[in-house]
């Protein structure tokens, strides 16, 4: 369903993603995991058309259809979802009818007819309660005064009521404590239908004990350098990554 | 000196009514004032080259009646107002055919009785200090107006509408004068419009009593070529309360000027201010807060998008006296630039004389925020809409905290849609 291959893309004229290959199946889990500064977020802000990531080279297609050439929002309409590491606060926006507006959006292009405020509104409260927030977050502003944690389960409730069909989740787990990380991830895996695909970009294996992945890449100086299942997870988190710069000493 | 302020002094000495005693002595000033130009601060952004040489017809008295589509396009709908209608100046209703709630009474300037007379006495150029060139204008000319009077412990409830209709070529002046006595409450909307090139000044002066409470708003909606400078001006009695909403359309030139006097203790004046300016249109607000004695409070939130080639200028004073100790004042512009070649000139102007007094202040240009534009674009939200969701939000807020439901729900769609024909270049 997702193919990347021989993605290159820079950010001010420095390149940050040299050549990655992943191919993605669906209802996969792919976990990315690297050190900082490997291109983890890059690829999240690529693959969703963010301004100022340039493209120079490679192919993406999801579902058959050239990702690359899509604006941001049609990537979206065509069932991409980015879990944002750091979700943006839109004050004077509210998250009800940021999630409205974007729900029917997707399911215009899917020829769904729009949901009615009242249906809306009750798939948006189960999935306010899915994600363990307060009803009144969907009157608040998009993320406005949410803590680390209330951002990212707003995240994941917005992904829950989008419905894609390939979801990216930026460091999901960063900053979470293990109540809300198990909130997070018993939403991912509630979503989890053996369709809809993952990838996982973290840094740590610890989210990975409560999403288990189907593969693990690591992803190095903008390429993925070594893929694996899950127990290349905890491989990582014994030995680090330290062995990385070791084998490129080696290669080199 | 302009041609059209000369005019302006030659007319005057043909206005003759029971206010002429205190025209005079505005007529006296008038003549004194020199033409603005560049280096007046007060008209340092906004130039007066439309008006200095320029002629328009004047407005007579007509017994045209207010067409049906003008009344349907200015009606706001879930809301029962008492309507006076302007049209170019000239009062179109009658007001002693209307019934009035108790505790209510409305006089026209050409048929008020002594009573009228005497509030209007307290209130004409009372309220509304004499720098304003234009307000002096008024004072001279506005033989149209009407005077609103509310007993003390009168609680009114259906607000009183005041439109102002402007049609094109026509030069027009006319005048609101509205006493509230102790703890009387009313609302007052003052709703300006108009198609095509006229030239309108239109002043209001409010008499607060002690404890009185008012919910104002000004919505100067005019079109595109025409001229509108006025004022709206308050004058805080003990414990009064006041929470006013000006929101202006850019012209070709529009201009007002929002004066809060609290010369009595305890007073609350809350303002806020919308502006919305599409293609090359102007605005300038200049509001003057003037904290003469202590413990009054004062809350000022002016928000503004700036289309391409439009230019908005805010001058907002705050002017704390020596007496005016435990006074808190806030007062906060913010801006948007939907184009590199949109112009704000912001000023928040903070006087302080008082020592134990707590001020905020501040103004600030911003441009799209792209970041969060991005975010909505993520989620699949079509740009067009997201730039609305995203801008309006800003604007949105102070619509939100309008007390007034039925004209929330009027106003949103209306700004949204002017919103949404603006450009982003």
């Amino acid at each position: 369903m997702l193919t990347i291959k021989d993605l290159r893309a820079s950010v001010e004229g420095k390149e940050i993603l040299k050549g990655l290959n992943l191919d993605i199946k669906p209802g996969e889990v792919h976990a990315i995991m690297g050190p900082n500064g490997a291109g983890k977020s890059t690829l999240g802000y690529v693959l969703s058309g963010r301004d100022g990531y340039e493209v120079s080279g490679g192919q993406v297609e999801l579902n058959g259809e050239n990702v690359l050439e899509m604006e941001v929002e049609e990537r979206a309409q065509a069932g991409l979802f980015l879990a944002f590491q750091y979700p943006v606060e839109i004050p004077g926006v509210s998250n009800m009818e940021f999630m409205k507006e974007s729900v029917n959006a997707v399911r215009k292009e899917r020829g769904e007819e729009s949901l009615s405020a009242a249906e809306f509104l009750k798939k948006a409260k189960e999935a306010c309660k899915q994600v363990n927030l307060p009803l009144d977050f969907l009157k608040r502003g998009v993320n406005e005064g949410f803590s680390g944690g209330e951002k990212k389960r707003n995240e994941i409730m917005q992904m829950i009521l989008l419905e894609p069909s390939i979801c990216i989740l930026d460091e999901s787990d960063s900053g979470l404590d293990v109540d809300a990380l198990q909130v997070v991830a018993n939403g991912v895996n509630s979503q989890r239908d053996g369709k809809r695909s993952f990838i996982v970009v973290t840094h740590y294996q610890r989210l990975l004990d409560y999403i288990e992945p189907d593969f693990v890449h690591i992803l190095a100086d903008g390429k993925i350098v070594k893929s694996g299942d899950a127990s290349l997870a905890k491989e990582v988190e014994k030995t680090g990554y330290a062995w990385l710069s070791k084998a490129e000493e080696a290669g080199a | 000196m302009s041609q059209w302020l000369n005019g302006v002094i030659e007319r005057a000495q043909g206005v003759d009514d029971w206010l002429s005693p205190i025209r005079q002595q505005a007529l006296a000033q008038l003549s004194q004032q020199s033409w603005p130009g560049r280096r007046t601060e007060a008209w340092r952004y906004t130039s007066l080259h439309p008006i200095a040489d320029a002629q328009w017809a004047q407005s007579e008295p007509a017994d045209a009646a207010v067409s049906t589509e003008q009344r349907q396009a200015l009606s706001i709908e879930g809301l029962e107002t008492i309507d006076i209608w302007f049209v170019d100046g000239q009062l179109q209703t009658d007001i002693s055919q209307i019934t009035l709630p108790s505790g209510l009474t409305m006089q026209s300037f050409a048929q008020a009785d002594d009573q009228a007379r005497a509030a209007a006495a307290q209130v004409f150029t009372q309220v509304k200090p004499p720098k304003h060139l234009f307000g002096l204008v008024n004072d001279v000319l506005a033989n149209n107006g009407v005077i609103i009077d509310v007993a003390a412990d009168a609680a009114v409830n259906t607000p009183v509408r005041i439109i102002n209709l402007c049609s094109d070529g026509v030069e027009s002046h006319n005048r609101v004068l509205v006493r509230l006595g102790e703890r009387a409450q009313a609302c007052v909307i003052e709703h300006g419009a108009g198609d095509g090139a006229s030239l309108n000044t239109a002043y209001a002066e409010y008499q607060l009593g002690r404890d009185a409470k008012l919910e104002h708003y000004r919505f100067a909606l005019h079109a595109k070529q025409a001229i509108h400078v006025g004022g709206c001006h308050f004058n805080m009695g003990e414990s009064s309360r006041l929470n006013s909403t000006l929101v202006g359309y850019g012209s070709q030139l529009s201009r007002i000027d929002v004066d809060i006097q609290h010369t009595e203790q305890h007073a609350f004046a809350k303002f806020n201010n919308i502006y919305l300016l599409a293609e090359g249109e102007h605005f300038d607000l200049h509001s003057s807060i003037e904290h003469i004695v202590p413990n009054g409070t004062t809350e000022e939130n002016a928000r503004g998008i700036v289309g391409d080639n439009a230019k908005a200028v805010f001058n907002g004073r705050i002017h704390i006296h020596r007496d005016a100790q435990k006074t808190l004042a806030e007062l906060n512009n913010r801006n948007l630039l939907l184009s590199r070649r949109g112009q704000i000139n912001t000023k928040p102007e903070l006087e302080i004389y008082a020592d134990d007094v707590q001020c905020a202040h501040g103004a600030t240009v911003a441009e799209i925020d792209d970041e969060a534009l991005y975010y909505m674009l993520s989620r699949g939200i079509e740009r067009s809409q997201a730039l609305v969701m995203l801008n309006f939000g800003f604007i949105q807020e102070l619509v939100d905290q309008m007390p007034n439901a039925a004209l929330r729900e009027w106003l949103q769609p209306k700004l949204q849609q002017r919103f949404a024909g603006m450009e982003v270049a």
